[in-house]
């Protein structure tokens, strides 16, 4: 398994407590299109979060490609988010200031990859995603997709275990929101990228071969959706 | 920490996205050093030249005269005058054996010097052979007087710098001509271009110095003396023989020793201690206006990346999130305080050598000084080194800041 999490607990102290993850077992696989749904304040961004080692849990265990993700410095959260982790973020989070080719190059300069080789790299990156002579432009100048296109080649460009989508249509029009859903769906077949999207939107959700329910911090029922047909709204379209 | 051509591409990016606040916040540092350098500069600028009017000087050195006394003393009335005379001089040097040099000197004011068609007015000073212990003279032609000249009573002289221009417009070396002065032609021995402004009795560059010997009889002193000039030995301080030399002298024309307007005891070891302790104060001072300017510019730098630090935080965030560390994050906030802090800084070195070789070039032309305002290579080398030192400490608390950023709270701040 390349994700297996074991009763991970996770309570935030704010004042007052709240336990919000109550005792997550979940294992995914390589090669994997999965998605997390639920309501908002089931626990879902936190499970994200844990899974992406943006955050850490109080008790339980995350193993990740075989490796124990607990306790880890600074430092080395870091180093495993850059080498195993790509994420797409629901504001697709560019950097303002970069061009696109500057920002999918972002992961590998903190790779300490040479500048020559990680503007190459890039590049094919973003011809592959259509967005060649884009390249130069600033997020400004882009459409919702484009931006959120350029925000997958930076996830892509480190050949990570597993790719983390936060509510990665959230942001886009539904023509758009299929776009982008039939983008991951192809570089799950084609390439066997381990997706884990996760949405409150059944939408969305109907896309991934496998859908899991958390409510209220512990996971409910999984839904094996590999004939795409789980959507209460029809199969054909995301409903905004 | 990674430095490759990006790391300053991004440093320039981040600096330049704000190129009036960078400029601004740049400034401060900018004025701050330059002040610091520029008063540095000028500071020792000023020591010099007036370092170079005590030129020559003896440093430990009195210069006595006799006056009216002050208090009535041994059934004399207060008010009376006394005179010192040659024998006190053998007196003082005989009971105050700590005593260097004691030579005496006596002046006629009001002469007029002539030679051929060219007259101009002078004071005549009688001096002995060992008066250079006290002034030194700085000979542009011949000699200055010696002791065979003083015992033999030679109707020599040894002229100034305004004396010679006067008289011998045409230059040239002068010694061996004979210069008229009252009614008598004394023979020219030497020219001193001393240019030091501390004069005793009348400028140095306006006398015609000639034996004492002769100034005694030509002008009727019998055996009075002007002034006594002494110098302590080496290791002794003037200061701790002036009671003993009021002691002396008291005893001998009946004033009370404690009777202070009686003898101007003048101490010039007193005097450079002073104008010392002046420099030191006016040293101190540079430094705490210069050191304050700067330091309120780095203050202002660190001000101004906390703000940046925290206008950025989605962009930290979103760089953690993909794979910086803290390290790294720490490592670009402080290169960025650092760059913006030694650019500015460098600017401030450059315009203050600017400001102060204009301002050396400035006086030179006015006047007949060479004033070195110029700061040396190592000042603005230290100066570099204060900067970059100043940089990261300005960088040290935002970029701390930054470092604690957590990728979570930045994705939560949309």
């Amino acid at each position: 398994m390349l994700i297996e999490l074991k009763g991970v607990n996770k309570t935030y102290d704010n004042g007052q407590p709240l336990h919000v993850l109550k005792g997550i077992d979940l294992s995914i696989d390589r090669g994997e299109f999965v998605s997390i749904m639920g309501a908002s304040g089931s626990g879902k961004s936190t499970l994200l979060n844990i899974l992406g080692i943006l955050d850490n849990y109080d008790t339980g265990e995350y193993w990740l490609d075989g490796k124990l993700i607990k306790d880890l410095s600074e430092r080395q959260a870091a180093d495993y988010r850059n080498h195993m982790i790509g994420f797409i973020f629901q504001s697709f989070n560019l950097i303002g200031f970069k061009t696109a080719v500057e920002n999918v190059e972002l992961p590998l300069f903190y790779q300490g990859v040479s500048r020559h080789k990680r503007h190459m790299l890039a590049m094919e990156y973003l011809e592959r995603l259509g967005l060649k002579d884009w390249a130069s432009h600033y997020p400004n100048e882009m459409s919702g997709g484009q931006k959120q296109r350029v925000a997958i080649a930076r996830a892509l460009i480190t050949h990570p275990q597993i790719i983390l989508a936060d509510e990665p249509t959230g942001a886009l029009d539904s023509k758009t929101s299929v776009e982008v859903m039939d983008l991951l769906g192809q570089l799950n077949r084609e390439e066997g990228v381990t997706l884990i999207v996760v949405t409150h939107e059944s939408g969305v959700a109907n896309c991934t071969d496998k859908i899991i329910h958390i409510k209220d911090g512990i996971i409910g029922e999984i839904e094996m959706n590999a004939q795409h047909n789980a959507s209460a709204f029809g199969t054909s379209t995301i409903m905004k | 920490m990674r430095l490759d051509i990006n790391t300053y591409h991004e440093i320039a990016d981040s600096l330049l996205r704000n190129k009036s606040r960078s400029l601004l916040t740049g400034f401060g540092i900018f004025w701050g050093l330059f002040m610091l350098l520029a008063m540095l500069g000028a500071g020792d600028g000023v020591k010099g030249l007036l370092k170079s009017n005590f030129e020559g000087f003896a440093s430990n050195a009195a210069i006595i005269v006799s006056s009216n006394t002050s208090v009535p003393y041994k059934g004399f009335q207060e008010g009376r005058y006394w005179s010192l005379k040659y024998r006190d001089m053998e007196r003082m040097k005989t009971l105050i054996p700590e005593t260097g040099v004691v030579t005496p000197m006596i002046s006629q004011w009001g002469q007029t010097a002539v030679y051929n068609s060219q007259n101009t007015n002078c004071s005549v000073t009688g001096v002995n052979a060992d008066y250079v212990e006290i002034e030194a003279p700085r000979m542009k032609y011949g000699r200055f007087l010696n002791e065979v000249d003083v015992e033999r009573g030679r109707k020599v002289c040894v002229i100034g710098k305004r004396i010679y221009n006067e008289l011998f417009p045409d230059g040239g070396d002068p010694c061996g001509s004979f210069i008229q002065v009252g009614s008598v032609f004394f023979q020219v021995v030497g020219v001193n271009f001393s240019s030091g402004t501390i004069n005793i009795n009348g400028n140095t560059a306006q006398k015609v110095v000639i034996p004492s010997t002769v100034a005694q009889q030509l002008y009727n002193r019998g055996d009075n003396v002007d002034i006594v000039c002494l110098t302590a030995k080496s290791g002794i301080k003037m200061s701790s023989l002036e009671p003993r030399v009021r002691q002396v002298l008291g005893r001998e024309h009946y004033f009370d020793p404690k009777d202070e307007p009686a003898l101007l005891f003048l101490n010039t070891e007193e005097v450079f201690t002073l104008i010392d302790t002046l420099f030191r104060g006016v040293d101190f001072l540079i430094l705490l206006i210069g050191l304050g300017t700067l330091l309120a510019g780095a203050i202002g730098v660190s001000n101004i990346m906390m703000v940046t630090v925290k206008e950025r935080t989605v962009e930290i965030g979103i760089r953690r999130a993909i794979g910086a560390t803290p390290r790294d994050i720490l490592s670009q906030i402080m290169l960025e305080s650092v760059s913006l802090t030694l650019i500015a800084g460098m600017f401030g070195i450059m315009f203050s050598v600017l400001v102060l070789s204009v301002a050396e070039k400035i006086v030179a032309a006015s006047g007949e000084f060479t004033p070195a305002f110029q700061i040396g290579f190592w000042l603005a080398v230290a100066a570099a080194a204060l900067l970059a030192v100043l940089g990261m400490l300005a960088g040290l608390a935002p970029a701390l800041r930054a470092m604690n950023i957590k990728p979570v709270d930045a994705m939560r701040d949309e």
